[in-house]
């Protein structure tokens, strides 16, 4: 810009205008920096937050960490329990509630992506997946307790893992659309070129051009529920004793923490920071999986 | 839709598995009784063989869930209504008494070294007592050196069986307090700051010089806070402690009380403490499957006979034998299978 304004004004006062446009340089510089270090502050201010729960969970979660831990189920206070109900409950949801839930993801991504462009069903149905993203986990989980629990009249298992498949929907949906419409048009042309069905295209070349980020999709959505407690507390309600039972209620460890981190008790509340901080690891595994993923696969 | 049928046939599925061993019994509900449930649940798994599944989900939604028939039964810290109670086809008995202690966080002063009265805590909470060298806190505490502080008042923030309770000691010893404000699970605070849940509470007054905050006492005595000596009825100053909380639960009016729901706020006695209230269970008459109610009330017999000792060491006050007494045998008139035997 400041070079066009220079140019443009060479023929009448060429040094008048130099100086403007020294002026404006300096003025720009200064803007330039002012929203500089308001970026780099606003940086700062969230790394210090990460950082320092972080480091809280660290130091209040570590004292706590033993083989009890991983070796004894949830019990009272002063009787030196473990979480090992919880840890393995919240692995069983969240894996079912993925397999449940990524299928059907992706599905309606590809069919978002590949056969709904334009059309009148397939805007509202992306509509509708948008307000499922963001959507408060809570009302997914009265969703859910009004579709299976009331009905059978029983919290359970399956019941968590559905509300969980509810969530991780809407995720894949986005990443998988996002994804596929990514692939070049030409990509898709050469496959139909040769001679191959829409169908044999998408599975043969579309996804394959997508997977890692398909994969890194699915990955997010499992560290998006596997630290959900809302959807859980009115499905699968927690369990104090050892059940891998899916029709019976099931422990988890976000709802365990959340029982546990306000007790009067220091066990209990010292298990609620264990446990915060096995989340908080196993979030971020994942979210690390996740970009590993991404980056092979460049 | 598809995926709705392949988890209604699973959960049919497993449902049938399940009606084999009935072994176990799931509650839900207040937050309070949690600890002591749970404890006895960890005795009675080892003694009679019933695995007790117990989770604090709050009050309102322990009622809310046994009105539902989702659990086994219900749990909660202010007694259910009486239509509630009678339209749900539900019997509601107390399981264990617990009290609400004061904690203050002021310079160089003990536990249970500050006196006051029920009166001076509505007085605070309304916003007219504003400091701590008030000349009304000042009378009651000769001899205490009380600094030129503002008085911090702290309540719980969220719904709470224990903002109940104290509201509730509030309204007996204040008209005022009465009128105004009322007691509730959640009341509109004249004054203070709210914070979340006992150790929300427990936290802020300990952060908060001047503070005051109302928390049940298992709080205050795991985590040594600093408490009051207040005045009850009988004009006593008295501690918060487990002999001030048995003699106001043997003060209260067991056997006029319906339901059980008896009022254990500002009892007579000398030594009785004047916050102290019973939590309950709710369990349904007409129960849809016996055998898993009749392993409720097994339970909860059980804990009657072998779990006072265990209340007492989580802070918790057991109830008298006579009330179990008449506890068992509501249990045995009011609540019948289809054909009109008694469940237990």
């Amino acid at each position: 810009m400041s070079a066009t304004i220079a140019v443009s004004g060479t023929v009448p006062g060429a040094a008048k205008n130099i100086a403007a446009s020294v002026q404006l340089g300096r003025s720009r510089h200064r803007t330039n920096t002012v929203v500089k270090s308001l970026c780099v502050l606003a940086t700062a201010l969230g790394l210090i937050f990460l950082a320092s729960i972080l480091f809280t969970l660290i130091v209040r979660g570590f004292g706590g960490l033993s083989t009890t831990v991983f070796t004894k189920s949830t019990l009272p206070p002063g009787s030196h329990g473990g979480l090992l109900n919880a840890i393995i409950g919240s692995l069983i949801q969240t894996c079912i509630g993925t397999l449940l839930g990524t299928p059907i993801g992706l599905m309606v991504g590809t069919y978002l992506s590949e056969y709904a462009s334009g059309s009148k069903l397939g805007d509202s149905v992306r509509f509708v997946s948008d307000v499922l993203l963001s959507a408060p986990s809570i009302l997914i989980g009265l969703f859910v307790y009004a579709l299976m629990v009331a009905p059978f009249g029983g919290f359970s298992g399956i019941a968590g893992c559905v509300a969980l498949a509810v969530i991780v929907i809407p995720i894949v949906v986005r990443t998988t659309e996002d994804m596929l419409r990514l692939i070049p048009v030409a990509l898709r042309e050469a496959a139909v070129a040769l001679g191959a069905p829409k169908w044999k295209m998408i599975v043969m070349v579309c996804y394959p051009a997508a997977k890692q980020g398909i994969v890194t999709g699915i990955l997010l959505a499992v560290a998006r529920v596997a630290g959900e407690t809302a959807p859980l507390l009115f499905t699968s309600l927690g369990n104090l004793n050892w059940s891998v039972s899916l029709a019976k209620p099931m422990a988890s460890l976000p709802v365990t923490i959340y029982q546990y981190a306000g007790s009067a008790f220091e066990d209990w509340v010292q298990l609620a920071w264990v446990g915060a901080l096995l989340i908080t690891f196993g979030v971020l595994a994942i979210n690390i999986a996740a970009r590993l993923v991404l980056r092979v696969g460049k | 839709m598809t995926m709705k049928f392949a988890t209604t046939a699973i959960v049919l599925a497993m449902a049938a598995t399940v009606g084999a061993q009935a072994q176990e019994i799931t509650g839900a509900g207040a937050t309070f009784p949690a600890p002591i449930y749970t404890k006895w649940g960890e005795a009675a798994k080892a003694a009679i063989g019933i695995e007790l599944n117990y989770q604090a989900i709050g009050s309102g939604g322990g009622q809310n869930q046994i009105l539902q028939r989702t659990v086994d039964f219900g749990a909660s810290d202010a007694p259910m209504a009486q239509d509630k109670l009678e339209s749900g086809k539900l019997l509601q008995f107390p399981t264990v008494m617990g009290a609400v202690a004061i904690i203050v966080n002021l310079p160089d002063i003990e536990s249970n070294q500050l006196k006051m009265s029920g009166e001076m805590l509505a007085e605070i909470y309304a916003g007219k007592i504003t400091k701590w060298n008030d000349p009304k806190i000042a009378d009651m505490n000769k001899g205490v050196k009380l600094p030129n502080m503002a008085i911090a008042p702290v309540y719980r923030a969220d719904g709470s069986g224990t903002t109940f309770v104290f509201a509730s000691y509030l309204s007996a010893v204040s008209t005022e307090w009465k009128d105004k404000v009322g007691a509730a699970t959640s009341v509109k605070w004249p004054a203070g700051a709210g914070a979340k849940g006992n150790d929300g509470v427990s936290a802020t007054v300990h952060n908060t010089r001047g503070g005051i905050g109302y928390v049940e006492y298992a709080f205050a005595s795991q985590n040594k806070l600093t408490t009051l000596q207040l005045r009850n009825k009988a004009g006593h100053f008295v501690k918060p402690e487990m002999a001030s909380f048995q003699a106001a639960a043997a003060a209260g009016d067991w056997a006029n009380a319906k339901n059980f729901a008896v009022d254990l706020i500002d009892r007579a006695g000398d030594r009785s403490w004047p916050i102290v209230s019973a939590t309950f269970i709710e369990l349904p008459m007409d129960p849809k499957d016996p055998a898993r109610s009749a392993n409720v009330m097994k339970f909860f017999d059980w804990a009657y006979k072998n779990g006072s000792a265990m209340a007492s060491s989580l802070e918790y006050v057991p109830l008298p034998e006579s009330v179990q007494a008449t506890v068992r045998a509501a249990w045995h008139s009011k609540i019948v299978s289809p054909d009109g035997k008694p469940v237990y």
